[in-house]
């Protein structure tokens, strides 16, 4: 009974991830993709997914560009509100790296400097494409994760 | 009292209302997609945001009152699902019948917008007090045409009851279609109570975050979409007995279908009308419900009381 409930609540987190984009530093280059992939072209609702205006409705966060360290408190506060089970995906190289920007000052080199990553996508800029499939990548390893909790949990 | 229970409980009460509720917002959704030529989300998405939802982690927040914060969408929820319990589903009398049915659904319809306002009031943020100042601007300007468009059926019928209003309708054939212009009113004061496209100014996402539901998480969220879903469907039922009184003495097969047919034609209506219209401004809510949308629902009762006079003579 239990494990059918948990069943049917992996089921639910995977049909509806909601999402919350964020930029930490962008050229914007990252968010017009992001924003694009959200456009009918692409019709992420396929897949249950929603753009949320508040993080505390939202299960992914989406953030592109390497942290700059004003916006550093700002991510981390953002990562707090998201109501648990949450995913990070860093879109682009900036995020996942520092790109060219590594080395910098007034930069972190990447979002898993500051705040835990599940995802990285590649990409200068990161076509809608690429993050469609990293999001469905990140979908399918959580998947996994939890259909191998409950086999242990079973078994 | 166990037929009472059941019809609360099954139908036409809360797992009836449950699976309308979700099967209203899959279609709104899906025929918004499809207006927009995407494909749209799948059979079971409203089912899967609604489980999802209710497995997230609860937060509340620091200033927040904990008691208030917790029961306010639970009693969004009864309300708008017990307003539904007084409209009459498959022939003309309501479970629970009484006189002057109408003007009590009509005030129990407008808890749950209240519980939308007090939510937003106790979560202590800024930006869901700026939506529950918004809710209640918007409450005040749609409310007084839609209660006096929904009442103006009643005017002709000389009653305010369901059952009196609905089987005068149905033994004057199409005598109904004289209140074409309440219904057009209340369609669009509808829009507003319901917080949708041109009339979604209390959640304005690109304003003002998410409105008053800025700081709902989870459960407490799910509870409140599902609120928002009941009534869709109460509402929808509301004027499907008030503007479209035929088809209630069908029996009980033939009725329910022909009562899912009128709530989906309502629902397709305001699907329409979200996709066509973008959003507008709070003065220009206030303005078009003022300036028009009253006048045209007074015309209505007094076009109402002249056809009163003539027939009776």
């Amino acid at each position: 009974m239990i494990k059918a409930v948990q069943k049917l609540i992996t089921w639910s987190r995977l049909k509806s991830p909601w999402i919350i984009h964020f930029n930490t530093g962008a050229c914007n280059a990252c968010d017009i993709e992001i924003v694009a992939a959200l456009t009918p072209t692409y019709d992420l609702e396929r897949f249950g997914v929603q753009l949320k205006g508040t993080p505390r409705h939202a299960d992914v966060l989406l953030c592109s560009g390497p942290v700059t360290r004003q916006i550093k408190d700002r991510l981390v506060r953002i990562y707090e509100q998201l109501p648990e089970p949450k995913f990070v995906v860093a879109v682009g190289t900036c995020a996942c790296s520092g790109g060219v920007f590594e080395g910098c000052y007034n930069m972190l080199s990447g979002i898993d400097e500051a705040i835990p990553v599940n995802a990285y996508i590649p990409g200068c800029p990161a076509s809608p494409d690429a993050i469609i499939d990293g999001i469905t990548k990140l979908l399918k390893s959580f998947e996994e994760s939890e259909a191998k909790k409950l086999t242990k949990a079973g078994g | 009292m166990l037929l009472a229970l059941l019809s609360i409980l099954i139908f036409p009460g809360f797992l009836f209302l449950f699976i309308l509720a979700l099967a209203a917002e899959y279609i709104d959704r899906k025929l918004y997609a499809r207006m927009q030529t995407r494909v749209g989300p799948p059979w079971f998405q409203p089912f899967a945001d609604f489980i999802k939802l209710l497995s997230k982690e609860l937060i509340i927040p620091e200033l927040a009152d904990r008691v208030i914060f917790r029961t306010l969408p639970l009693v969004a929820c009864a309300a708008a699902a017990t307003a539904f319990l007084f409209i009459p589903v498959y022939n003309a009398e309501s479970i629970f019948s009484f006189k002057g049915n109408i003007v009590a659904v009509i005030y129990i319809l407008t808890i749950p917008t209240l519980t939308y306002f007090l939510g937003g009031w106790y979560s202590r943020s800024l930006y869901s007090l700026i939506g529950s100042m918004r809710v209640l601007t918007q409450l005040f300007s749609y409310e007084v045409p839609l209660l006096m468009a929904v009442l103006a059926p009643g005017v002709l019928a000389s009653s305010w009851t369901f059952s009196t209003v609905i089987n005068f309708y149905q033994a004057n054939g199409f005598l109904f279609l004289v209140n074409i212009i309440s219904f057009v009113v209340a369609i669009i004061a509808v829009q507003g109570k319901l917080e949708k496209v041109p009339f979604d100014i209390p959640e304005a996402e690109t304003e003002i975050v998410a409105g008053t539901f800025t700081e709902y998480t989870g459960p407490l969220y799910a509870y409140f979409r599902l609120a928002m879903n009941i009534q869709t469907i109460s509402v929808s039922a509301l004027l499907a007995a008030v503007f479209m009184p035929f088809g209630y003495n069908l029996g009980f097969v033939l009725g329910v279908i022909v009562f899912l047919l009128k709530i989906l034609f309502i629902i397709v209506i305001l699907a329409v009308i979200r996709t066509i219209f973008a959003r507008i401004r709070m003065d220009q809510m206030v303005m078009l419900c003022w300036k028009y949308l009253t006048p045209l629902a007074l015309f209505q009762i007094f076009l109402n009381i002249i056809l009163k006079a003539v027939i009776t003579q």
